[in-house]
């Protein structure tokens, strides 16, 4: 019988979640080892232009607000698994990045692509002060802190009606008719899913990443070590507020409308499952977790009455049983394969 | 590490391969005499009482229509969903039961926020909709479209009846002090913007003391009732419907609120009968559609068979989405089609026969002339209608006219 | 302004405040013995208050009694569900597994609420006994105000005297300080855990009784107390009662007074209050720093 009781020991516990040592690199990998390695990914961009070609207009529009929300929940793991921050905040970005492509058309008349441009810019500018308060307090307390922020941008939107038009949201013509079209909008968002996930994968690979990622398995030793762990969070909180609201932008190509419940605690919580279901200690987990959890619920919701039943279930059974989530679950068992194999 | 690499990237194409498989085999077009139209409404919550008795007019409606025939030699399958009370929610049934359903035509929701946002779904893939139960007038003048109609009083209708009514019963040397008491999205402000500019326009005498918005849909509205209730108004004009109003009766009357105060509230059938006794008698109470003051043959074989199939009198909802539907089948019968081109053509300036009446479409809103019915509830209950408080007989029907906007005024607004 | 037009939204606060006493008492208390973040507490309260629906439409006289007693012991039962079954496997992980676990609670419970009691909203009239209002300085001030306020005081003494008093209380405050030396003194810290997730869950139970003939029992009420419990549990300090009746008493203030004066800002400030005790003191005002 052990004699855990809850844990409140102010250490990240490494089992958890933990990135593959052999996935970072120790050197940057030569020219005849890099095409071989991008293969992978390039074949599944490609196939995933050619299905833009070939599904219905009903699935590319749900492949729209999956592709956002795998933009959004690949951000949100730059906090979550990286960095060990858990935010249930998040959507306060996704939210922002929403509204000012809305609010932009509504108030100033502006053109789509500029305030598609001016999303991941506020949000990078908005994640400077609530990173600065919210860092302030560490684990629980940062997440608590995360939720009453996404709970407060939430109130503000339903509540500032003149300027956000409260409970209602915004609708309307914001997004330029050539994107209305299902397919020439699912490709624009690939494009822009395709970019954004190269550049968090390109923070997550950088000395940066291998920072954050020290910090998260023992805090103490770097500040030892003289590294500014107040600074870096900040930073991270700052990249990821950034491309949160990147995919709010995306998001309203999907749904031509902005409203306050992007902004809310619930909301936040999305992502956080996503990269749980598909696990948070690899790159492409969160995304793979937006694309189960978005279409199970949309499809769940057809024809299941009980799609909160179903996913409570699933989510509870993954993080009781399967923590490291579908691709870490995956890569445990391929793992495990290819040690069967050595040992023969 | 690489054989990491290569789970994700396998488990994204097996997750995007399923996803072709499910796309590629999209719904065929509809099966030989069938046609479908869709109702995305609230059918949980607060407000549930709306989506669900709206839902079950226009179900009688349809059926009636299948029994004698069918439309244009078709049967007409009617596809619904919940909205959650949210615009998204609401948006996105929308689209699906136009892309997946192939719905002909769609019929409008409980919440004002949610119908303009289904509004913009139905321009965009040029699908006729017909709003029955939110009635914000902009949704037929800022945000007008030539697919939408409405067969309710609107948000400008609808508080002017309210304003004449009062201006008949208070004198006009006293000031009265008002307050009011409205769910915070755009009809809540719109109606009470409505109700204070009419009063104005009437030149009556009021104070406004207090305005609260409480959320709309919220469990909990003691903070904002106590506030109400200390600012001691003479009249309580409340925007607020269904469950939510039945709440604030219950709550308020716990105040002893209604022995000083005069509360002006859509006090309809549904909330009336969930009341019974605890209807506040003196009240001022509004009505978009009341079953037991519209008298005409129509409407009584309707209210027979309404109580035949569900057990209970119709509710304004039912009444409205039953006559939207007999407008939009009337519309097909004449445009010979189901295609939104020509019904939007035909339609417009037609008075179709309907359980109201044979009410002219407006041409240049769509907006159908119908009028608004207010009145005091009785302090006795009407044993005709098993113990229900009615209003006092004659009931004030408020004639189009004089309710509504110009044609002239509602055309600087659209788009 | 006269003393009437004030003592109607007074005892409007402190009717609030003890409402979200009530509610936060069991989440700090099951968060201060287990560090645990218990987002199914909601739940455990929407049962509470729809068992009484149930009840009182069974009984018109008898049930909202019944369901007292019914509803908190309803609660204490789930709650002893999902300790032994769920909770107990996660002891060992991280916060946010817990986290997400309680959520994929909250989740699986709202939907089977959905399945016993529809979608619908319902509604419970206070007993016949406290119904009505009493003129307090000349302002109307319904009668089950004052009873709210009374369970509030009533809940809150009978926790102080179990932590204080009581073997029982002494042992969860242990429990607290330093699990392994209590288990090595022979206390069943297992059975422990179990009963005081219970008795927070019970509370939930209790309150959702207690409040319900003040509000619309509907589906979504488990989400939207939830926030406004953490909130009075946060500023308060996580973990402590006191500073749980401290906390109700301040958001229960600011609401009322908010919606009498600033609507529009009321539910804003509070979260604001709350972001700013978590920079600056984020155990709380009466709360412990974690060890």
């Amino acid at each position: 019988m052990t004699m855990y009781g809850p844990s409140g020991v102010d250490v990240g516990d490494p089992s958890e979640g933990s990135v593959d040592p052999a996935e970072t690199p120790a050197r940057p990998p030569g020219r005849t080892e890099l095409v071989p390695r991008l293969l992978g990914p390039i074949a599944l961009v490609v196939v995933m232009a050619a299905l833009g070609f070939l599904l219905s207009d009903n699935v590319l529009l749900t492949l729209q607000e999956v592709l956002a929300l795998a933009v959004f929940a690949t951000a949100t793991n730059l906090l979550l698994g990286q960095a060990g921050l858990v935010s249930f905040g998040q959507a306060v970005f996704y939210g922002l990045g929403a509204y000012t492509v809305a609010l932009g058309w509504l108030h100033w008349q502006l053109p789509f692509w500029a305030t598609f441009v001016m999303a991941p810019l506020l949000g990078a500018l908005v994640a400077v002060p609530i990173g600065l308060v919210a860092l302030r307090a560490r684990r629980l307390y940062f997440a608590l802190s995360t939720l009453a922020f996404s709970e407060l941008a939430y109130q503000l939107a339903e509540s500032r009606y003149d300027f956000t038009k409260g409970a209602n949201g915004v609708f309307g013509a914001f997004v330029p008719t050539a994107l209305t079209y299902p397919r020439t909008g699912y490709l624009f968002v690939l494009a822009v899913t395709v970019a954004s996930l190269l550049l968090l994968w390109k923070v997550n690979h950088s000395p940066f990443g291998l920072v954050l990622r020290a910090i998260r398995e023992n805090r103490g030793r770097m500040q030892a070590l003289g590294v500014n762990v107040y600074l870096h969070q900040l930073l991270a909180f700052v990249i990821s507020g950034a491309f949160c609201a990147l995919a709010g932008a995306m998001f309203v190509v999907y749904s031509q409308s902005s409203y306050p419940e992007l902004l809310d605690w619930t909301t936040s919580g999305g992502p956080v499952f996503m990269a749980v279901i598909g696990g948070m200690g690899t790159f492409l987990g969160p995304a793979v977790g937006a694309f189960i959890y978005q279409f199970g619920h949309d499809e769940l919701v057809r024809y299941v009455s009980d799609w909160q039943l179903v996913l409570g279930v699933v989510l509870l059974v993954i993080v009781m049983f399967w923590p490291d989530g579908l691709l870490g679950g995956l890569g445990r068992l391929a793992r495990l394969l290819r040690k069967r194999r050595g040992d023969r | 590490m690489r054989r990491r690499r290569l789970a994700a990237v396998t488990a994204a194409v097996a997750m995007v391969a399923t996803t072709s498989a499910c796309g590629a085999s999209s719904a065929g077009s509809d099966s030989g005499g069938t046609v479908k139209i869709g109702i995305s409404t609230s059918l949980s919550g607060s407000i549930a009482n709306l989506g669900q008795t709206g839902l079950q007019g226009l179900k009688l409606a349809i059926d009636d229509i299948n029994k004698n025939g069918g439309l244009l030699g078709k049967q007409v399958q009617v596809v619904s969903a919940d909205d959650n009370i949210t615009p998204a929610t609401g948006a996105s049934n929308v689209r699906s039961m136009i892309t997946s359903d192939h719905v002909v035509a769609l019929f409008g929701p409980v919440a004002s926020s949610i119908a303009s946002a289904e509004e913009q779904v139905a321009a965009q893939y040029k699908v006729p909709i017909f709003f029955h139960t939110s009635n914000d007038a902009s949704l037929m003048s800022k945000t007008f479209t030539p697919y939408a109609f409405q067969n309710v009083p609107n948000t400008v209708m609808e508080p002017r009846a309210v304003a004449d009514y009062l201006a008949q019963q208070v004198t006009k040397s006293q000031p009265i002090t008002i307050a009011t008491f409205a769910p915070d999205y755009s009809f809540g402000h719109d109606t009470v913007d409505g109700f204070l500019k009419a009063l104005k326009d009437l030149h009556v005498n009021f104070k406004l003391v207090k305005q609260e918005y409480p959320p709309l849909g919220a469990s909990n509205i003691s903070s904002y009732l106590s506030a109400l209730v200390a600012a001691k108004p003479q009249y309580v004009f409340n925007a607020q419907y269904g469950g939510d109003l039945v709440a604030f009766t219950k709550q308020a009357a716990s105040y002893g609120f209604f022995k000083d105060t005069k509360v002006i509230a859509m006090y309809a059938y549904a909330p009336l009968a969930a009341l019974g006794d605890q209807a506040p008698a003196g009240a001022i109470g509004f009505d978009r559609a009341p079953f037991w003051a519209i008298n005409n043959p129509q409407m009584a074989s309707f209210i027979k068979a309404f109580q035949t199939k569900y057990g209970k009198y119709p509710t304004e909802w039912a009444i409205l989405a039953y006559s939207a539907a007999q407008q939009w089948a009337w519309g097909v019968k004449k445009a010979g089609t189901f295609e939104a081109d020509k019904l939007i053509k035909v339609l417009p300036g037609a008075n179709p026969p309907t359980i109201l009446g044979d009410l002219t479409i407006r041409a240049c809103d769509h907006q159908t002339e119908v009028p608004e019915y207010v009145g005091t509830l009785s302090s006795t209950g009407d044993s005709q209608f098993g113990g229900l408080h009615l209003y006092e007989q004659p009931v004030f029907t408020a004639p189009f006219d004089q309710i509504a906007l110009t044609c002239n005024e509602v055309q600087s607004m659209q788009p | 302004m006269d003393l009437a037009s004030l003592v109607t939204p007074l005892v409007g606060a402190l009717s609030a405040a003890s409402s979200l006493f009530i509610v936060a008492a069991g989440l700090t208390l099951v968060f201060g013995a287990l560090r645990l973040i218990n987002l199914a507490h909601g739940s455990f309260y929407m049962y509470g208050a729809f068992l009484a629906t149930t009840l009182a439409a069974w009984s018109a006289h008898t049930g909202l009694w019944i369901a007292l007693v019914a509803s908190p012991l309803l609660a204490a039962g789930m709650g002893v569900v999902v300790e032994v079954g769920v909770l107990r496997r996660l002891y060992a992980r991280e916060h946010l597994t817990q986290l997400l676990a309680t959520f994929a609670l909250l989740l699986i419970f709202a939907d089977l609420a959905l399945r016993f009691w529809g979608k619908g909203v319902r509604g419970v009239s206070p007993p016949r006994v406290v119904r009505g209002n009493l003129e307090l300085a000349g302002a109307p001030v319904p009668l089950y105000d004052l009873v709210i306020i009374g369970a509030a005081v009533v809940v809150g003494g009978g926790l102080w005297l179990l932590l204080s008093r009581t073997t029982l209380g002494w042992k969860i405050r242990a429990v607290v300080d330093d699990p392994e030396v209590l288990a090595a003194s022979g206390v069943n810290v297992r059975l422990l855990y179990t009963g005081v997730f219970a008795l927070g869950a019970l509370l939930a139970g209790l309150s959702g009784v207690i409040i319900a003939p003040q509000q619309a029992v509907e589906p979504g009420m488990d989400a939207q107390i939830i926030v406004a419990a953490f909130i009075v549990a946060v500023i308060g300090g996580l973990g402590s009662i006191t500073g749980a009746a401290v906390g109700a008493l301040i958001i229960g203030i600011v609401e009322t007074m908010g919606a009498s004066w600033a609507p529009s800002w009321a539910s804003t400030f509070i979260y604001l209050l709350m972001i700013l005790v978590l920079a600056v003191r984020p155990w709380g005002l009466l709360g412990t720093p974690e060890r």
